[in-house]
C-alpha cells in the first residue's frame, strides 16, 4: 500500500473552507478552483474504494455535482472542508460498490499493519492533533480490531465480506468491529 | 478503555445496533446495501441520527491521510459541467466565466494592486503607466483546453503594457513554470517572459512587438523549465491561449 509520504488530507485548511462557502453562493469560479485543488484527493479515494478507473471517474463526477448542490450544508464549525469533501466522495464510492452484484469483488487481504504516515512540522497543528489522537486511539485497539476497521474504511468492505476474507463467523467480525468502534469513541472523547 | 462488556463476542455481534453504533457502522461503511439504504433514509429524516453520523465521519476522517491522491483525467471536469447543465466548454457569452464586465472588475482590482506596488517600488525606473482608464481596453481570456479560463490579459496599447491576472491554480507537478508568448498573426511566438499561476503581472511589451498587440494576435502560455525557454522558442506544451479581441 502506498500510504506513506503523503501530505495530509483532513487538515483544517481555512482557505478551502472559504472556497466551499463561496461555492455555496453559486460561485462557479470558486467551484472550478475547488475542483482543481481537491479532485486528485477525491479521485484517489474513489479509486481506492472501487479499484476501477471508469467507475471511479463516474463517481468523482457524481461527487462534485453533489458538492455543488450541497455546499450550503457545509458547516466549517463542524468539519474541515477537505474532510467534508472526502466523506462525500467516499460515501458515493461505497454506494456504487453496494450497487454491484454481490461477490463481484475479488477477495482482498485484510490490512495487516498500520502504515505510519509519519509526522512533518508543516502539518496544520489542529489537524496533526486530531490525526495523532486517532492514531493513538487506533494503536490501543488489539491488532484484529484495528486491521478490520482500517480494511473496512479503505476498501468499503461489508461485515459479510470481511468475515469471508478472514474466515471468521459473521457474528464475531461484527462484534470485533463494534467493540473496536466503541473503544475508539471512548478513547477519542477522553 | 473502561467500559468492559461481559457478553461474549458473538452475543454483541448479534444484537441490533443502537443509534450510535448504527451511525458508526454507516460512517465506517460496513453495512450491506439494504442496511445502508435504511441508514441513509434515517439520515434524511432524523436530525439527531444525522448528527451522530457526522460526528463519526469526523472521527474517522483522519484515515483519509492514508490514501494517495491521483489526478483525474481531463475529461472529468467537462463531464461535471455537463451534469450540472452548464456548457462543457464555455461558450462565447452568457455567463460569469466569460462576462467581460466581471473580468474587467477583477482586472481593475488587480491593477489597483499592481499600481500600488509600482509606486512603492521606487527602484524601478518608469513603471508601465497602467491607469484605470486602461481597464476599458480589450480583455483577452487565455483558456485551458477544456475552455476554463487560466489567465486574463488586459492590454494597454498606449503604454505597451499587458496586465496578466491568473485564475489561481496549482503549480505544475513537474516543476515547470508558465511562460507568456505573444504570437502575431502568421508569425512565430515571441516570449514576454516567465509568469506565475498565483499573482498578477504587469508586463512591458518590447517596443518592436507593440504592433502585435492587436486583434488577430494570440497570447499563449507554455510550460517551460525554470528560467524560461532557453532558446526563446516554446519547448513545453501550450497549456492556455486566447486570441486578442478588438475592444
Amino acid at each position: 500500500m502506498a500510504e506513506t509520504e503523503l501530505r495530509p488530507t483532513a487538515e483544517r485548511d481555512t482557505a478551502l473552507d472559504r472556497l466551499v462557502v463561496e461555492v455555496a453562493t453559486g460561485d462557479r469560479i470558486a467551484f472550478d478552483a475547488l475542483y482543481r485543488g481537491t479532485s486528485a484527493r477525491l479521485f484517489g479515494i474513489c479509486l481506492r474504494v472501487l479499484s476501477d478507473r471508469t467507475e471511479a471517474e463516474d463517481v468523482l463526477q457524481d461527487a462534485f455535482v453533489t458538492i455543488w448542490h450541497r455546499a450550503a450544508q457545509f458547516d466549517p464549525e463542524r468539519a474541515g472542508a477537505l474532510a467534508w469533501l472526502s466523506t462525500i466522495a467516499r460515501n458515493k464510492a461505497i454506494d456504487r460498490l453496494r450497487a454491484r452484484p454481490p461477490m463481484a469483488r475479488a477477495p482482498l487481504a485484510v490490512i495487516e499493519e498500520m502504515a505510519d504516515p509519519g509526522t512533518t512540522p508543516e502539518r496544520d497543528a489542529e489537524s496533526a492533533t486530531n490525526r495523532s489522537r486517532l492514531e493513538r486511539c487506533l494503536e490501543q485497539l488489539d491488532d484484529r480490531r484495528r486491521s478490520l476497521i482500517r480494511t473496512a474504511f479503505f476498501d468499503g468492505a461489508t461485515y459479510d465480506e470481511l468475515a469471508a476474507r478472514i474466515g471468521a463467523p459473521l457474528g464475531s467480525v461484527k462484534s470485533w468491529i463494534r467493540r473496536g468502534l466503541m473503544q475508539l469513541r471512548a478513547c477519542l472523547e477522553t | 478503555m473502561n467500559t468492559p462488556d461481559p457478553t461474549s463476542d458473538d452475543e454483541f455481534g448479534s444484537e441490533p445496533p443502537g443509534p450510535d453504533l448504527e451511525a458508526a457502522e454507516y460512517a465506517l461503511g460496513v453495512q450491506d446495501a439494504a442496511q445502508r439504504r435504511r441508514s441513509q433514509t434515517r439520515i434524511e429524516t432524523d436530525p439527531a441520527f444525522a448528527a451522530r453520523v457526522a460526528a463519526w465521519e469526523g472521527r474517522l476522517a483522519g484515515l483519509f491521510d492514508g490514501i494517495a491522491p491521483v489526478a483525474p483525467p481531463q475529461h472529468v471536469w467537462p463531464g461535471i459541467r455537463r451534469r450540472l447543465g452548464w456548457p462543457a466548454v464555455e461558450g462565447a457569452r452568457g455567463n460569469l466565466w466569460q462576462s467581460v464586465g466581471f473580468w474587467r472588475a477583477a482586472a481593475a482590482a488587480a491593477i489597483v494592486a499592481a499600481t500600488a506596488l509600482a509606486v512603492l517600488n521606487t527602484v524601478r525606473e518608469a513603471p508601465p503607466a497602467v491607469t484605470p482608464a486602461a481597464v476599458a481596453r480589450a480583455v483577452t481570456t487565455l483558456s485551458f483546453d477544456d475552455g476554463t479560463p487560466a489567465y486574463l490579459a488586459t492590454l494597454d496599447t498606449a503604454s505597451g503594457a499587458i496586465l496578466l491576472v491568473p485564475v489561481p491554480s496549482a503549480p505544475d507537478a513537474e516543476g515547470r513554470v508558465p511562460e507568456l508568448w505573444l504570437i502575431p498573426a502568421g508569425e512565430s511566438p515571441r516570449s514576454l517572459g516567465v509568469v506565475t499561476t498565483d499573482k498578477a503581472h504587469t508586463i512591458a511589451v518590447p517596443a518592436e512587438l507593440r504592433r502585435a498587440m492587436t486583434a488577430g494576435s494570440t497570447l499563449a502560455i507554455s510550460l517551460e523549465p525554470v528560467g524560461g525557454a532557453p532558446q526563446g522558442v516554446p519547448t513545453g506544451p501550450i497549456v492556455a491561449k486566447g486570441n486578442i479581441a478588438s475592444t
